[in-house]
């Protein structure tokens, strides 16, 4: 049971959350638990329901690199409600269990990942085991595999999922 | 949250209560949440306040002669 009781479905009248909460299903990340404990706050329901589904499904950064990147964070944050969600497209698009599972382990010796998704697979990990370690010389090997934009764009995501996993791991969910 | 989530337990929570609406305790746990893992991004991407505590306009490297590597309070760094 989780530390904050979630709405009742039926009392979701926000036709947007309602959208969000059916775009997340579809996504299969998060699935409608999450969204109704936030609904006690609609408006940060709404804002932050777009923040996950944007920074993970949209951008230019391969969706099947983000959720490996994604469950690999669940994992580092012990949050057992994110570790065991899938992305559906990513699923779809071919992304199998043991790639994700590498992506969480020694992936740098790993010859199914290329050197700017272990670029990508370290910058999440050390982001918040070794923060120190992403520094000048961090980002420029980033650049010669990514944009800058790119590079945002995996930043932004990677803070924000660690930000809500570490959240949802206080509530209890997926236990 | 950011340095021992597991003391955030049933019983936390029950003490959350006692001070704080359940919306109001969604609202902070969304609002720490989101602040862990900005942070903790934007510390790597080394960047400082462009206004110097007493509000002049200052470069990056002057900016971060005044705020250093270390978080500071504006109050402390302003004397």
């Amino acid at each position: 049971m989780p530390h904050i009781e979630p709405v009742d479905a039926s009392e979701v009248r926000d036709p947007e959350l309602r959208e969000l909460i059916r775009r997340g299903e579809a996504l299969g990340v998060p699935d409608a638990l999450l969204p109704r404990i936030l609904a006690r706050v609609p408006e940060y329901a709404k804002a932050l329901l777009r923040a996950l589904i944007v920074s993970h499904a949209e951008g230019s950064v391969d969706h099947r690199l983000k959720e490996i990147i994604r469950v690999q964070l669940a994992r580092t944050a012990g949050d057992p409600y994110f570790a065991g969600l899938r992305s559906v497209p990513a699923a779809q698009a071919g992304l199998d269990e043991d790639r994700i599972a590498a992506g969480a382990r020694k992936f740098e010796d790993d010859p199914r990942f290329s050197a700017a998704e272990k670029w990508a697979l370290r910058y999440a990990r050390e982001m918040y085991l070794n923060p120190e370690k992403i520094d000048a010389a961090f980002y420029a090997e980033g650049k010669r595999h990514y944009t800058e934009a790119q590079i945002m764009e995996l930043g932004a995501f990677i803070a924000f999922h660690y930000g809500m996993q570490a959240f949802t791991r206080t509530l209890g969910l997926g236990r | 949250m950011a340095l021992n989530p597991d003391r955030i337990d049933a019983a936390f929570y029950a003490e959350l209560r006692r001070h704080y609406s359940e919306e109001e305790i969604v609202e902070l746990g969304a609002f720490i949440g989101f602040n862990i893992g900005y942070h903790t991004f934007f510390g790597t991407l080394k960047f400082y306040p462009m206004f110097s505590p007493d509000g002049r306009l200052v470069g990056q490297e002057e900016s971060a002669r005044i705020y250093g590597a270390a978080p500071t309070s504006l109050s402390v760094a302003a004397k």
